[in-house]
């Protein structure tokens, strides 16, 4: 029997780890997307929304799914950094010509997209979710007296700086997406020969189907689709 | 010195399990107070070495390559030999011995063959059982393909990647042996000398080829199975790295060697392209079974294979060998290509080739067929010819193969240095004057897993090895000559690489000692290889220095021994007068050229003797007796 | 043709190494890579230097000896072709060449452009091989193995060790051979009865010699000789996972 801990440090390993956080993290941007797109429905969808999933089960569910997420992503960017430096001592110094045939700029870059995924994320929790940065947004009450998310998010996205900052943030999720998703069936070994295909091209088109729909929120602000 | 072999007694269906009853055994207990040195990890070497080990025995395995996956064995093609009757077509052990010692030219060793014979089964179910992808059936059984000189299907094989299979598997079986630590594993180490003490071999010296120590390594017994010696042709399809060191190297201790004037050459492979050549390759002999050879019926023919009309063309082995055909054996294929192309009927650059065409099997099978059967060989050859040969025939000449001629070895696979076995393409055995086509695989596999385990065990149950450490004077004697050796390597200072001096002895033994030979020439040969030799040690250079990884003294050292070894094998040529096999002496041929044996002179072994520097080896015959086997003139027509 | 070459020259493990230029004129088209190599190295000694070392030894593209970057490409420019079955019509007069060792941490150099692969080896040692004694086996034919098992099994087992998906990695990862010899063994009957313990003892002991981490760019796959799926790597893993729980 091997010792446990053999176990968990070991690549295969901690790359399951982060092939199912990542698909935890995949499923949460899906659901949170879903939230984002009641904007066209209008302010009364969208703060009813907000209040709703604050106070569903008396607030349980958000704080359980709080805290799987923050697990999650602690883990996944937990074993991408552990990872990437084992690979960095792996290849040693290297004056190599060695050129690239099938690894793109996505899959080469993933530690680097994703610690500035990190970097993002906290300063989007600070900015809609802790009210810490932007805080002029964060303050809005609608005519019921709930938290006005619709008026914070039509408002942040008239700010350009913001709207730029959360653009790049999405191409640079985009870019992630595009490797990982196909990466983690390949990790968790859902593969064969018969749906290989589909998996390798689905990843990507998966990918950008979730970055339009975020990106679909400050276009539509910018170009005053939503008002 | 020991010059008997040791045949059991009984009829030849009962002679191995005689020996087997009749053997002395060393308990579990006492086997892992012995050490064995096994020289070189191919099928044989690796098999013996993961079999020994299991048995208990402290195993030492030596190899020149990085790792002992690389051996040549691996690069056998078509597939290995078991008398299964799977395919129910009339075989059995007794048609696999027949076919065998009739392949051979009637100059093989009955008893010997027949053991072969009759272990190739247990070899395919131990093959299958450590996991060797051996090709199947729909139906999930094992498939057979047939090959040269026999007419049943009892080739067993892997796709075109056979010999890589088998040594994988035994491969593996030595690293889980390796990894149990009852095999201590000596990668890039070359064997520079035997170990002789008190008659009995008692170890080797060899050379780390990375840090350049020249080291000993005292054992109980040790085991040769270090390969061919067809490089003395400069080309042949051996690896670049085969040599005859390790074999030549125990000769000159007392070892005899035995019929090294049998080689073989291989009807199909590739031309050569220019004076750059390093090596030839092979293309494996199972695409006669589909192939049709030919060659333009007229001299000098300039159009291209496509515009010669079926009526020009002449499938000389169908027409001279007709119940053979395409796949009569090697050496009668070779030179009935040799005569079409000394008779101006050659093809591609220089007229020295023939057409292996499919044209005809492509249009009977179908394209997806032969893909199936030979894809990787019809990539390969395209990848050197840049022809395709599904489009075009493919060209092929013979070049040098196998040899199966070795180290003198008795019915135990003893050298007449007692302790000091030999296993393999290493020594002379089974394969007579003439091997049949994946006999190599079963034979190396027989040695090692089969043969050794028992026959060692007889070694060392008789007792009288003492016990001794490296300080002695043999060995502190044979450390010191082989340290000389490469000193005096590296300070010849002269201009010639030794790459040079090799391709320069492989022509002469080409043109001389090659697939047709006569006393004319064997003499001259006799006269350039000492000159040559002599040049050698004048004017070599090899630069760089002897304590870190030197090829080219790798290489100079490898090429001194064969400039020694192809005066015995040429002298072997010139004392065999008859023609058999892989040998033919021109002076010796049926009025319509083939091969005239001459039975009641020759029906020996030659094994001869080390004499010292200077002198002329000694010949001893080992007389064949043929107690089964009616000596009949080999017919394929 | 004539072409220059930039040879990477090491003389030792500890030495820094650099690239040095040659010049090699009247290349034929038809001569191999290696001969053409050989061609400089037997200048090279005529002049007294010293050759450039560089591991071969079957040069027909099974024995999994020869590896050398060639323009930035494990083997060369050719798909699922080794270094030593690499022609020189792929080349064109004036062509510059660059040549390299293989480069990993696992794989030291030992000198100019050979390397120690050694690591692979003890990979192999820690399960990758059916343990069964000469002489248990029963027929080879008792059990039957379907015709499409047998052939996924010799398609990893065609692997040559030659080390090049290590070259070729981002990362150098050690997966794709790892993962054909897992292949090869599970997937065949006789194969399965220790996949787990093989599988578990395989992977940690890829780790153990420093190897790097899949993380499926697949140019493994792109730069194996043998074309050896990357599927196979999914299936360690999977092997792997399995052997955990």
């Amino acid at each position: 029997m091997q010792p446990l801990l053999a176990i968990w440090n070991s690549t295969i390993f901690q790359k399951w780890v982060m092939a199912v956080t990542g698909i935890v993290l995949v499923g949460f941007l899906a659901g949170h997307l879903s939230g984002n797109l009641l904007i066209f429905l209008g302010p009364d969808h969208m703060n009813a929304y907000g209040v709703e999933l604050r106070e569903l089960l008396h607030g349980s569910v958000i704080w359980v799914t709080r805290i799987g997420l923050l697990l999650a992503f602690v883990l996944h960017v937990r074993a991408g950094i552990v990872l990437a430096a084992r690979n960095r001592k792996s290849t040693g110094v290297s004056n190599s010509k060695v050129t690239n045939k099938t690894s793109t700029i996505a899959s080469r870059t993933m530690v680097y997209s994703g610690l500035l995924i990190l970097f993002y994320v906290i300063y989007h929790l600070a900015h809609f979710t802790w009210g810490l940065a932007h805080t002029e947004y964060y303050s809005y009450v609608d005519s019921l007296g709930r938290h006005d998310v619709y008026r914070m998010v039509v408002e942040s996205f008239r700010n350009p700086v913001i709207v730029a900052t959360y653009s790049l943030a999405m191409i640079v999720t985009g870019l992630h997406l595009n490797h990982a998703i196909s990466s983690a069936f390949q990790t968790l070994g859902i593969n064969n020969r018969r749906i290989n295909g589909l998996i390798r091209s689905a990843g990507p088109i998966v990918g950008i189907a979730l970055v339009l729909g975020f990106l679909s929120v400050p276009l539509s602000v910018v170009f005053g689709l939503v008002k | 010195m020991s010059f008997e072999s040791y045949i059991p007694s009984g009829p030849i269906e009962q002679k191995w399990d005689n020996y087997k009853a009749e053997q002395k055994l060393v308990n579990p207990a006492n086997k892992r107070k012995y050490k064995v040195i096994v020289v070189g990890t191919g099928l044989a070497g690796s098999a013996a070495a993961a079999s020994l080990a299991e048995l208990g025995y402290n195993v030492s395995a030596f190899t020149y390559h990085d790792s002992p996956r690389r051996a040549h064995s691996i690069a056998a093609q078509g597939g290995i030999n078991a008398a299964k009757n799977y395919q129910n077509d009339g075989d059995s052990v007794w048609r696999l011995f027949y076919d065998t010692v009739k392949g051979g030219d009637f100059r093989a060793r009955e008893a010997n063959v027949y053991r072969l014979a009759q272990v190739s089964e247990s070899i395919i179910d131990q093959c299958v059982a450590q996991g060797v992808p051996f090709a199947r059936e729909y139906g999930g059984y094992l498939s057979n393909r047939s090959f040269g000189g026999a007419q049943v299907s009892r080739t067993f094989y892997a796709r075109g990647q056979t010999g890589q299979q088998l040594l994988i598997g035994a491969y593996q079986a030595l690293s889980r042996q390796i990894g149990l630590g009852k095999v201590t594993m000596h990668n890039k180490n070359e064997m520079m000398d035997l170990i002789v003490v008190n008659g009995k071999a008692r170890g080797i010296v060899t050379r780390d080829l990375v840090t350049g120590k020249i080291e000993s390594h005292i054992a109980d017994a040790v085991l040769l199975c270090t390969g061919g010696y067809g490089n003395v042709f400069y080309l042949s399809t051996n690896a670049m790295n085969c040599n005859v060191t390790a074999a030549y190297r125990a000769y000159k201790k007392g070892a005899f060697f035995g019929n090294p004037c049998y080689t073989q050459i291989h009807p199909t492979c590739i031309p050569v392209s220019g004076d750059y050549q390093s090596k030839l390759t092979l293309m494996s002999e199972s695409l006669r079974n589909d192939g049709r050879i030919w060659v333009p019926k007229t001299q000098g023919e300039a159009r291209g294979a496509a515009e010669i009309p079926e009526t020009e063309r002449d499938y000389y082995l169908e027409r001279k060998y007709p119940s053979f055909g395409n796949l009569s054996p090697r050496d009668i294929a070779s030179r009935a290509a040799k005569e079409a192309c000394d008779d101006g009927r050659g093809v591609g650059p220089g007229g020295k080739g023939v057409y292996l065409d499919f044209a005809d099997a492509i249009n009977r099978l179908g394209q997806s067929t032969i893909e199936e059967r030979y894809g990787n060989l019809f990539e390969m050859y395209e990848r050197i010819t840049g022809e395709n040969p599904y489009k075009v025939p493919m060209r092929i000449y013979p070049a040098v193969h196998y040899t199966m001629g070795g180290l003198w070895v008795d019915y135990e696979l003893m050298s007449t240095i007692p302790g000091l076995f030999v296993l393999g393409e290493a020594n002379f055995s089974d394969h007579g004057a003439n091997r049949l086509g994946a006999s190599a695989l079963m034979q190396g596999l027989a040695d090692g897993y089969f043969v050794i385990p028992y026959t060692l065990a007889n070694y060392f149950a008789k007792g009288g090895i003492e016990k001794i450490d490296t300080s002695i004077k043999e060995v502190r004697d044979a450390q010191q000559q082989s340290t000389e050796k490469i000193q005096s390597l590296l300070s010849i200072n002269g201009k010639r690489t030794p790459t040079s001096f090799h391709r320069e002895l492989g022509k002469i033994m080409w043109d001389k000692c090659g697939m047709a030979r006569n006393e004319k020439g064997l003499s001259e040969a006799l006269i350039e290889i000492p000159a040559l030799r002599e040049e050698f040690w004048q004017n070599l250079t090899v630069p760089g220095s002897g304590e870190q990884l030197n090829q080219s003294l790798e290489v100079a050292n490898r090429v001194a021994d064969f400039l020694e070894f192809s005066e015995l094998m040429v002298r072997d040529a010139v004392e065999r007068r008859e023609s058999a096999g892989g040998h033919f002496r021109e002076e010796y041929q049926t009025p319509d050229g083939e091969a005239k044996r001459n039975d009641e002179e020759f029906s020996y072994v030659a094994a001869w003797e080390y004499k010292g520097e200077g002198s002329k080896p000694e010949l001893h015959k080992e007389q064949l007796e043929f107690e089964n086997v009616k000596l009949a003139t080999r017919s394929y027509k | 043709m004539n072409l220059r070459l930039h040879i990477w020259r090491q003389t030792g493990p500890s030495d820094h190494g650099m690239l040095r230029a040659y010049n090699v004129n009247n290349v034929s088209e038809h001569m191999s890579f290696l001969e053409m190599l050989d061609v400089l190295n037997e200048e090279l000694i005529e002049k007294g230097e010293e050759p450039v070392a560089f591991d071969h030894d079957c040069r027909e593209g099974i024995c999994g000896t020869c590896g050398m970057v060639i323009n930035g490409r494990p083997h060369g420019p050719l798909s699922r072709t080794t270094a030593c079955q690499l022609h020189m019509r792929s080349f064109k007069d004036g062509d510059e060449i660059y040549i390299e060792p293989w480069r990993a941490t696992a794989f030291p150099i030992v000198r100019d452009l050979v390397v120690d692969r050694s690591a692979f080896d003890r990979v192999i040692q820690r399960g990758g091989f059916v343990s069964v004694n000469t002489g248990n086996a029963q027929d080879g034919n008792a059990i039957p193995i379907s015709k499409i098992d047998a052939d996924v099994s010799m398609d990893a087992a065609a692997c040559i060790g030659c080390g090049a998906c290590v070259a070729a990695c981002p990362n150098s990862s050690a997966s794709l051979f790892v993962a054909a010899k897992i292949g090869h063994l599970v997937a065949l009957p006789q194969g399965k009865a220790e996949a787990a313990t093989r599988a578990m003892s395989m992977v940690l002991s890829m780790d153990a010699e420093g190897f790097g981490s899949c993380t499926n760019h697949y140019e493994c796959e792109a730069a194996c000789p043998k074309g050896i799926s990357a599927d196979f790597i999914a299936q360690m893993n999977r092997e792997f996972m399995k052997s955990v729980f």
